[in-house]
């Protein structure tokens, strides 16, 4: 019964042995060692078989038999399947890399303001634009900041050495804006209510360069202004606003503050994504993160438009309103995932060119 | 404004718990910008001079905990226990920029403070001098009131003098500095001199020292706009100042004075040697305000259901310190002269939403109640031009409107027309930028100095000159057209830069047609073209000069294309671009023509000169394109050979092959005898 088991164990050497084969070469190599004439080693099994009982030798002989046909058949399909897959003319190594094609991507905080305004224009808000050199009058004297109002120390500006002519033959512009706040003004100069805008766009101040703060940043501002609109709807609204930027919902608080164009005043936090709330180096330990002031407009802004239109379109008394001021880069850093607001300005393509961008 | 709460809860018993009344009083509008141990450094807005004292935050704070409030000691002018005759100093006011001035003549032993009181003092971040000094600055802390202390016997006369600065006048002040007076600037001084910057500084003459007995305490009130333009003139910005020119308390003067003398009775310093000189020549009245329910509803977005209480309005106001009358529904309110930032009934709305808890308010929703407006074009134009941008594959790029001088310079024609800032951060960003390129190109050379050598940028944006502030839409290329194994590296040329202004002109539905660019000096000569569209110049394209390329860092060698587009301009000739044609369902006819001409024969000219063949009405359309530029064998010297492929199509029919064949030998009839070309 020896030759049996030898019989076997040779099936499964062959099994084994031909799953290397790549070549015609190498099923040459492997009939030769198991079913050669000469040194094949099913025939030195069925040599040795010699002095064996007639029994053994008809039991053996049908499982050599067995063998043979398996390897021949196996080797056959192998040769078959070599002889197809012999190479081809101009076959490719595939695993090169693609040819990716060349894209370039939108900066992030230009996503990130695209985005502010696709929520707000679904909310029924219309985007307007304005002149980034500004004058007196628009950003400050008509948002109720008079000439030595103490609030102009809020907001360092910087001043043009010499005038330039203003926009559409208004007054010259005399200093680079400080806030977008400016267009509430320019735009109810020239529109009745109800407003709904928001108005984004580049401001300067007179700030140092770090990680937290540039000369130069983006606001988007935002003024509704209709009979019955409340304090109550600012939170809505910017809630609102909060979660469809980040896309699931996000705690928020608001925090009485001071803009001399608004009153009341606050400022929103957000909870901070870094730690939850719990807090972090991120959000100095409040579990807070600020990102923009707003607050109900000062009566003394709709009596600034007014006296420019010569009457009263906006009423004090009929007409409430709300406005907003969104810092982007502030967002943006936590949209991101950012801690340094230096990145968005250094233009570096090893940031702005990411698969996550 | 740095608050230990020891020192707080003199006035109020708020818990022993700097982190507990930080969070609080942050829900009211008093964020705190630090906490440590047990001193808070509160931020005070600008309208609350009221806050930078003790006291004011004291209040906050009792309404804000809902604990009564303490008074200082001695509570008003009531605790004056000044001698009623004995030395004073006669105060004359004479002008507009002083609403009240008080003094009191005592007598002093000057030494150094208390430990506990120059403790206190140095925890709220003022340096102690001596207990006169410190004295005055514990007041100011507590009460918001800046005072003075003169030495009595330096005074001439003596007198006080509130007045204008007189032409050439001069003033040491306390920082030793001699100062300049401009004429009108407001000055205390005595009978001969100036001895004071009113509510900025006192002088050095008069100096409080260790020698001094007698002082005369100044405690007065100045006109917010009077100091803070002086304090801006000088430069100087005091804790006085800081005061005055957000709005002191008009009502605090002798208040002070009354603390001021108690403390120094206290600390064994000394004691008043004569009555108070009170100036206040036009009493202020207290402000009354009506604030009506229904107004306060609306303002804050209050329902029924949610209304505060009036109890709750009553108590906020009241221990605001305003004087409050139910009058109905509604409320008279009288301000308190230190709420200098409260004239109007919105005012009061916000004092009592800030106590009752923006938080409490419910979130609503603004009805729309007009139709959504029709898109503003300039915004999704800027939109649509860097989606195509990128698409084409330039990465978008935000670089800095204020530039430095040099790098501005070369890319305009008259350097003094640049729009300067007036008080720049720093040289760096001094000039508003004339184009958006020298950005770029600075964005460039930072990539290009880290190892990124395929650079493509583009960015827009406002553009500014003496005339005016534009919108651009600029883009710089560098490095090889691609980076793929498989391709040989081919650097980018000026025809990539040109296909950029290509496509956006397509975008704008605006052909772009070139013009010569000689005046463009800050290109490569020969390699550089302005871009004209609808007959304005609205652009221009080409290989950065190589010594501006130079200047910024990069060697001369390296090309660097780039393009700017005036997007005014352009939108001024700008077609609508959704309009469309339907091809034809007729089959075209496609024939391919090769001239020969001189070098020196624009290609562009021929193009229109193909398309502008006489033809008859029922003359096949022609659209025509360049295919193939060739010089070398075959090709005379000083010539070049174009080829063109035509297409021609009739709208109604199939063209036939005479039709065909007329309008083609038209075309090479007028390219042969127009340009002296031969076909090929």
């Amino acid at each position: 019964m020896a030759s049996v088991q030898r019989i076997l164990d040779l099936r499964s050497e062959f099994d084994v042995a031909v799953q290397a084969a790549r070549t015609s070469a190498d099923v040459k190599a492997i009939r030769d060692a198991f079913i050669g004439r000469k040194s094949g080693r099913l025939n030195a099994i069925l040599k040795d078989l010699s002095s064996a009982s007639i029994e053994d030798k008809q039991s053996v002989g049908r499982l050599a038999n067995d063998l043979k046909q398996h390897i021949e058949s196996r080797l056959g399909a192998l040769e078959a399947q070599l002889a197809t897959a012999a190479p081809i003319a101009g076959a490719l190594d595939v695993t090169l890399p693609g040819r990716l094609p060349r894209a370039g991507r939108r900066h992030p905080l230009t996503q990130v303001r695209e985005r502010i305004e696709s929520i707000f224009t679904s909310m029924g808000y219309e985007i307007i634009t304005g002149p980034e050199l500004e004058d007196d009058w628009h950003n400050f004297e008509a948002l109720n900041m008079p000439g030595e109002h103490p609030a102009r120390d809020m907001q360092d500006t910087l001043y043009l050495s010499a005038p330039i002519p203003g926009e559409d033959g208004g007054p010259a512009a005399t200093l680079l804006r400080t806030h977008t706040s400016g267009m509430q003004i320019r735009h109810m100069e020239s529109h009745d209510p109800p407003v709904r805008i928001i108005a984004p766009g580049r401001v300067y101040r007179r700030d140092d360069f770090d990680a937290t703060h540039t000369p130069m940043f983006t606001q988007v501002e935002g003024l509704v202004v209709d009979e019955g609109i409340s304090l109550g709807d600012l939170k809505g609204t910017l809630n609102t606003f909060a979660e469809q930027l980040f896309d699931r919902p996000v705690q928020t608080r608001f925090r009485p503050s001071f803009f001399p164009y608004t009153e009341p005043s606050a400022e929103m936090d957000v909870a901070c994504g870094n730690c939850e709330g719990a807090g972090c180096a991120l959000c100095k330990l409040t579990g807070w993160i600020e990102v923009l002031g707003c607050g109900m407009v000062h009566p003394a802004v709709f009596e600034a438009v007014n006296k420019a239109r010569g009457k009263t379109v906006f009423d004090p008394d009929r007409h409430t309103g709300f406005a907003f001021g969104i810092g982007i880069e502030r967002l943006a850093l936590r949209f991101w995932g950012i801690d340094d607001i230096r990145m968005f300005y250094e233009n570096d393509l090893r940031f702005l060119d990411q698969g996550g961008l | 404004m740095k608050l230990p709460i020891s020192w707080l809860r003199e006035f109020v018993d708020v818990p022993d718990d700097a982190l507990a009344v930080s969070t609080r009083l942050a829900g009211c509008g008093f964020a705190a910008e630090s906490v440590d141990g047990d001193v808070i450094d509160f931020e005070v807005t600008a309208n609350r001079p009221d806050c930078l004292s003790v006291l004011g935050l004291a209040r906050e704070a009792a309404t804000a905990f809902s604990l009564p409030l303490r008074a200082p000691s001695p509570a008003g002018d009531a605790g004056l226990n000044t001698p009623s005759s004995g030395p004073t100093v006669p105060v004359v006011i004479d002008t507009p920029a002083c609403g009240r001035y008080a003094m009191v003549v005592a007598d002093v032993r000057v030494a150094a403070s208390p430990a506990w009181l120059a403790d206190r003092l140095i925890a709220a971040g003022v340096r102690p001098i001596n207990n006169i000094v410190d004295v005055t600055n514990y007041v100011m802390l507590e009460l918001g009131q800046p005072m003075h202390a003169f030495d009595y016997a330096k005074l001439t006369g003596p007198e006080i003098h509130v007045r204008a600065a007189r032409a050439g006048e001069q003033l040491t002040t306390l920082d030793g500095e001699t100062r300049k007076l401009a004429a009108g600037m407001p000055v205390i001084a005595d009978r001969d001199r100036a001895v004071a910057l009113a509510g900025v500084m006192g002088g050095r003459a008069t100096e409080v020292s260790n020698a001094t007995t007698r002082i005369a305490i100044e405690s007065a009130w100045f006109d917010p706009k009077a100091v803070r333009l002086m304090a801006r003139k000088v430069g100087l910005n005091t804790e006085a100042s800081a005061r005055f020119e957000r709005g002191a308390d008009i009502d605090n003067p002798v208040r002070a004075i009354a603390r001021a003398l108690a403390l120094i009775g206290s600390i064994d310093a000394g004691r008043a040697a004569g009555p108070v000189v009170d100036v206040y020549p036009a009493p202020v009245h207290a402000p009354v305000i009506d604030l009506r329910r229904e107004y306060l509803n609306r303002l804050l977005g209050l329902r029924d259901a949610h209304a505060i209480p009036a109890a709750d309005v009553v108590r906020v106001l009241t221990s605001l310190g305003f004087g409050v009358e139910s009058a109905g529904a509604d409320w008279r309110v009288t301000v308190p002269a230190f709420r200098v930032d409260v004239t109007r009934e919105a005012d009061l709305v916000e004092e009592v939403g800030r106590h009752w808890g923006f938080d409490r308010i419910p979130a609503t929703f603004p009805a729309l109640r007009t139709a959504p407006p029709i898109r503003s074009f300039g915004v999704t134009e800027d939109h649509r031009l860097a989606r195509l941008m990128s698409g084409a594959g330039l990465q978008e790029a935000a670089t800095f409107t204020f530039i430095e001088h040099a790098m501005a310079a070369p890319f305009v024609a008259d350097a003094s027309r640049l729009v300067t800032i007036a008080n720049p951060l720093s040289e760096k960003f001094v000039v508003l930028r004339p184009s958006l390129i020298p950005g770029l190109l600075d964005a460039l050379v930072y990539n290009r100095h880290r190892q990124q050598e395929d650079v493509r940028l583009f960015e827009s944006g406002a553009v500014f000159s003496a005339e005016c502030e534009r919108r651009a839409i600029g883009w710089v290329l560098s490095g090889s057209r691609t980076d793929h194994w498989s391709e040989r590296r081919e650097g980018v040329d000026f025809f990539d830069a040109k296909g950029i202004a290509e496509l956006v002109g397509r975008a704008m539905g605006r052909a772009i047609d070139v013009q010569p660019g000689d005046d463009l000096t800050f290109c490569a000569p020969g390699r550089r073209a302005r871009l004209v569209s609808g007959g304005t110049a609205c652009g221009w394209i080409g290989q950065v000069a190589p010594t501006v390329v130079a200047a910024r860092g990069l060697k001369a060698s390296d090309a660097v294309y780039a393009g700017e587009i005036d997007l005014r301009e352009i939108e001024k000739s700008r077609k609508d671009w959704r309009g469309t044609t339907t091809p034809p369902r007729h089959p075209a006819v496609v024939r391919d023509l090769s001239f020969v001409v001189n070098q020196a024969t624009a290609a562009a000219d021929i193009l229109r000169a193909i398309q502008r063949v006489p033809r008859t009405q029922t003359s096949p359309a022609v659209t025509v394109r360049i295919f193939d530029h060739y010089e070398g064998k075959g090709i005379p010297d000083h010539h070049v050979s174009l080829s063109f492929r035509l297409m021609l199509q009739a709208e109604d029919r199939t063209l036939t092959d005479t039709e065909v064949q007329d309008a083609v030998d038209a075309i090479v009839r007028a390219i042969t005898a127009g340009f002296g070309a031969t076909l090929r």
